[in-house]
């Protein structure tokens, strides 16, 4: 019989003398993790061939975009040339790895069968606990699989190769913005396990919010050749700080100046994410039904 | 005629099964959202470059939206097969399969089921006669037949790639996912158009896995593109073609099966 599991405000107060040792829980939770995704190296191989079959048809059609269409030159025009958009092919494939398309399948497995229970009785912040788990989740392909993708980009032949950034600054402040995407997948991540905390709603609601984080990314399509009267809306959704922003930085599309209102743009999303992610939490929190027994 | 039954009886039990849960509604909507705005990046490409040459939106939508549909069809039918190397071999629940007197394809092909599958068939088929809306193309009774046995043809060559992984997946144990260039991957090279495909990507397409034929031959017979009757009316025994191959694959993997579960 599903029982009711009620949790007092007071729980969640912490003393100021554990938040050390809490921070060094939730590295092992991460490190727990990560190692675990380490052991998949041949997986990771076979998956990277999936990301280069894309990324090759994908050069392979925007190539005849360019060359053989109507008005052939409406990409120079929107300011993406070929090379910077096979840069943007190959990068994107990269990144594509770290957005969460998926719950985490621990995390899953916990919510269906009423784990949850035994992780509430952990002395542990549940948010602070799978926030540190989705960080190691989003963080492990990029490592893997991206880098035999990376490798593969640098030794393709010269039409289809990724360029060397645009300029210095721009790719030192394209990785600080890589940094601030990490903490938005995985703030993001979270916060789509806090709402599927709901279990009968089954995984459809989770699944189109995820999806609707990956269609505006630009991983379909490179922002920039989005429709003209979108590119506002497009550069100020929240999604766009998953790769899109990254990226122009490194192909220079965006000068460094402008650097700093885009990765602080990155950065007001991470907080209304964690502080979206907490509130809902809390609030399935108090009225949570345990499954199973 | 009893296996028939038997898989009548499979699919129904996990229809219902899977309507227990409240959410079902929004799973179909889930897989409509991943089909209506899978082309959107080709939608947006086309409305700021124009067609290429005598490619316009329509045709590529055409040809992509018939593999989709027969895609989609094998998901409905034969989605035991897509879960068969992670559900069973790994967890050994392919033992207890193997211990009932009954064929198993079937027991396989109708252990999963879910009606959301259906929501690619349904948006694929409302594609599709969009397009040929859009291109005025009357069709005569040859034309229908063409389609009907294109869309027959695809969802056995499908079926017959989930019944190859499945096979294979009996020697690999994991590490599977290179099978995706067969299947969700496979209905993404329709989006280039056909003479600037590479010509590795339209062999492997066209006489290892018919692909192409089960959806560029058929929709290019109707549309009068230049290719014959003859062509278009291939998708059928092509796909019978490699689903008799998948079959022998799928025969030696059982032949070699070991238990991996406890």
């Amino acid at each position: 019989m599903p029982y009711k599991l009620i949790r007092t405000s007071k729980s969640f107060m912490k003393k100021p003398e554990t938040i050390f040792h809490s921070y060094k829980a939730y590295l092992s939770v991460f490190r727990i993790k990560a190692a675990e995704g380490f052991q998949y190296r041949i997986a990771a191989l076979a998956g990277a061939s999936i990301s280069i079959f894309y990324a090759f048809i994908e050069i392979t059609v925007y190539r005849v975009f360019y060359r053989y269409a109507e008005h052939n030159l409406a990409g120079n025009m929107a300011g993406l040339n070929l090379s910077q958009l096979i840069t943007y092919i190959w990068l994107a494939q990269v990144l594509l790895l770290m957005q969460p398309m998926n719950i985490d399948s621990d995390i899953l497995n916990k919510i269906v069968s009423g784990d949850v229970g035994i992780e509430l009785c952990r002395p542990l912040d549940l948010y602070n606990h799978w926030f540190a788990k989705n960080a190691a989740g989003r963080i492990i392909p990029l490592i893997w699989r991206g880098s035999i993708l990376l490798l593969v980009s640098l030794l393709v032949p010269m039409n289809y190769r990724l360029l060397p950034p645009a300029t210095i600054s721009g790719f030192l402040l394209s990785l600080l913005s890589l940094f601030s995407a990490f903490l938005l997948c995985t703030s993001y991540a979270t916060l789509v396990c806090a709402v599927r905390l709901n279990i009968t709603w089954g995984e459809g609601p989770t699944y189109i919010i995820m999806l609707i984080g990956g269609i505006l990314s630009g991983a379909y399509l490179p922002l920039q050749l989005w429709p003209d009267f979108l590119q506002k809306f497009i550069l100020l959704q929240p999604f766009a700080g998953y790769l899109d922003i990254p990226l122009r930085l490194y192909l220079g599309t965006l000068s460094p100046n402008q650097a700093i209102w885009a990765i602080g743009l990155q950065l007001l999303w991470v907080f209304l994410f964690i502080l979206v992610g907490r509130m809902v939490m809390t609030i399935r929190l108090r009225k949570i039904i345990v499954q199973g027994g | 005629m009893n296996s028939i039954r038997l898989y009548g009886k499979y699919i129904r039990m996990n229809l219902l099964c899977g309507m227990q849960y409240k959410g079902w509604p929004i799973m179909v909507l889930q897989v409509f959202i991943v089909v209506i705005t899978d082309p959107i990046g080709l939608i947006f490409m086309f409305s700021r470059f124009g067609s290429i040459g005598p490619w316009t939106i329509e045709r590529i939508l055409l040809i992509y939206s018939m593999a989709v549909t027969s895609f989609g069809l094998a998901e409905s039918f034969c989605r035991g097969f897509d879960y068969f190397p992670w559900k069973m071999i790994r967890t050994g629940d392919f033992d207890r399969v193997l211990l009932r007197p009954q064929p198993l394809t079937v027991q396989i092909a109708g252990s999963y089921f879910h009606i959301h599958r259906f929501a690619r068939v349904f948006s694929g088929i409302g594609v599709i006669s969009w397009c040929l809306f859009r291109m005025k193309i009357a069709l005569t009774a040859i034309d229908i037949l063409v389609l009907i046995l294109a869309l027959i043809g695809g969802f056995i060559t499908y079926t017959g790639v989930f019944l190859f992984t499945s096979g294979i997946a009996f020697f690999t144990i994991q590490g599977l996912d290179w099978i995706y260039i067969f299947t969700n991957a496979s209905y993404q090279i329709t989006r280039c158009p056909m003479e600037y495909m590479p010509r590795t990507l339209k062999y492997l397409f066209t006489f290892f896995m018919p692909m192409l034929v089960i959806s560029y031959y058929p929709a290019s017979a109707i549309c009068g593109w230049g290719d014959s009757y003859y062509k278009g009316l291939l998708a059928l025994p092509a796909g019978i073609a490699f689903f008799l191959f998948s079959i022998l694959v799928w025969r030696i993997g059982v032949r070699h099966y070991k238990s991996t579960g406890s």
